[in-house]
């Protein structure tokens, strides 16, 4: 639990920590938020289906194909208003981070099983949806410069929101059943 | 004797007339009647938000949520009194509702989604659980009178001639007998078979009801007290006859009879202690 909550608090600022520092150099152009957006919706829906794979538990089954259905709908809906306004996606520092981040949580997921690979999963959801909550109000949305783009940002907070409490269920659940 | 009949019969067709002319405008009414009455209340789910977020509908009234929203959503009540299970993006669910009370719901996927439906009781299903707040305004509006036209209206008033008439019967025979009266024998047969001409009415209302609204009443006690119910008919109806026989040879009710009639007594009480827990709660 507590490599968790350090894992989260990692994540934070790994996320956050090149955005933040370089708030007044260079913050992030429009196609790279879109690039993150992307970023973060692939993750979760990558983490989701490995979660539908190895978990055999219902409850976590539930969880991981609400957020490949909602993931996925958030995900087609950035995609349609970047062609809309003519945005092409760009990676960036924060997007590459987040990647390798992903990619060392799945690597720890495959090698658990059972109860431990739920109650990790769980966490790190909780710890990913509050990243990616902070990024969104902290970086995303203060630098958007499109506001159909800031728009779009704003209104995905409440469904991110939603996960989190949602995931946070999950996690208690998980606990109290142990 | 032969005249004696006719007018038995006359007496039964006119009785019989009575209740139809009741009823039909009753029936006639409904229908345009209760077409907007039972017009959906519309929540709209969009932007991850319950819209209006506050909604106040009468028991027996529908809500239905429009998912106008990109994602999946659920309307589930917290009291578990309603779950409407995953509503996708762009269909819809609806649901009746039973009883007065506040009810507050979510969204399960989300729950940061809430919102709240707030069920006003009319006629007999005023003042169950959580409807305490409802105040002196809510009590006001219920005491005036209008048209019952709707089955959870129609039903709880004939139970009570139903319910009023099969004891008055059996006691005035009981009475008869003890007192050596034929004046109670004969009122205690006019009785019954007013309660035998009542009574399918009654059932027949308790079955829209069920029909229209039943999904909602406690599965349980909706399935004894329908079939009970029903079972009630023909038992009036038995006895009626088997009263009307015994009336015909001009003699005093059989111990047999009697019997009978007190165990259908019985039932009735029990019946109307399952219908009062299904609509006021244990």
């Amino acid at each position: 639990m507590k490599n968790m909550f350090l894992a989260g608090l990692i994540a934070g600022a790994m996320l956050l920590g090149p955005a933040a520092g370089r708030a007044h150099a260079q913050a992030p152009t429009d196609p790279q938020i879109a690039g993150i957006v992307q970023t973060a919706n692939q993750i979760d829906i990558n983490l989701a289906k490995l979660a539908l794979k190895k978990s055999s538990n219902s409850q976590v089954k539930e969880f991981a194909n609400q957020m490949i259905s909602d993931h996925t709908a958030l995900e087609k809906s950035v995609a349609d208003l970047a062609k809309k306004l003519g945005v092409t996606p760009e990676p960036s520092a924060t997007s590459k981070q987040l990647k390798r981040q992903a990619a060392e949580e799945s690597k720890k997921l495959r090698s658990l099983s059972g109860k431990a690979f739920d109650q990790e999963y769980a966490s790190h959801e909780v710890a990913f949806h509050q990243t990616v909550i902070d990024a969104a109000t902290s970086t995303l949305i203060p630098d958007a410069k499109n506001a159909e783009l800031k728009s779009a940002i704003q209104g995905a907070a409440p469904l991110l929101q939603g996960h989190l409490e949602h995931a946070k269920q999950l996690e208690q659940s998980l606990k109290s059943g142990s | 004797m032969m005249l004696e009949k006719r007018k038995l019969l006359f007496c039964f067709g006119l009785l019989l007339a009575m209740f139809v002319a009741c009823m039909s405008p009753q029936i006639l009414v409904a229908a345009p009647a209760v077409q907007p009455e039972s017009g959906p209340t519309v929540v709209i789910i969009k932007q991850m938000h319950f819209d209006p977020h506050d909604v106040t509908v009468k028991v027996g009234g529908t809500v239905e949520w429009k998912n106008e929203d990109i994602f999946t959503h659920t309307a589930t009540a917290d009291d578990g009194s309603f779950d409407s299970g995953p509503i996708a993006p762009g269909t819809s669910w609806k649901t009746t509702l039973t009883h007065a009370g506040q009810i507050a719901y979510h969204c399960r996927p989300h729950p940061n989604m809430t919102a709240q439906l707030t069920v006003k009781g009319g006629g007999a299903e005023a003042n169950t659980s959580g409807a305490g707040a409802a105040g002196s305004s809510e009590k006001a509006a219920s005491l005036k009178w209008t048209p019952p036209t709707l089955p959870q209206e129609i039903h709880p008033i004939l139970v009570n001639f139903t319910a009023a008439l099969l004891p008055l019967a059996f006691l005035s025979d009981v009475l008869g007998r003890i007192f050596k009266r034929q004046s109670l024998h004969n009122a205690a047969f006019w009785t019954i078979v007013y309660a035998a001409c009542i009574t399918p009415f009654t059932a027949a209302a308790g079955w829209w009801w069920r029909l229209s609204l039943g999904a909602n009443l406690p599965a349980k006690l909706i399935t004894v007290h329908e079939w009970l119910g029903t079972a009630t008919v023909f038992i009036f109806i038995g006895l009626g006859l088997w009263r009307w026989s015994i009336h015909k040879r001009g003699i005093p009710p059989t111990v047999a009879y009697l019997v009978c009639a007190l165990l259908a007594v019985l039932a009735l009480v029990y019946q109307g202690s399952l219908g009062g827990a299904m609509v006021f709660g244990r």
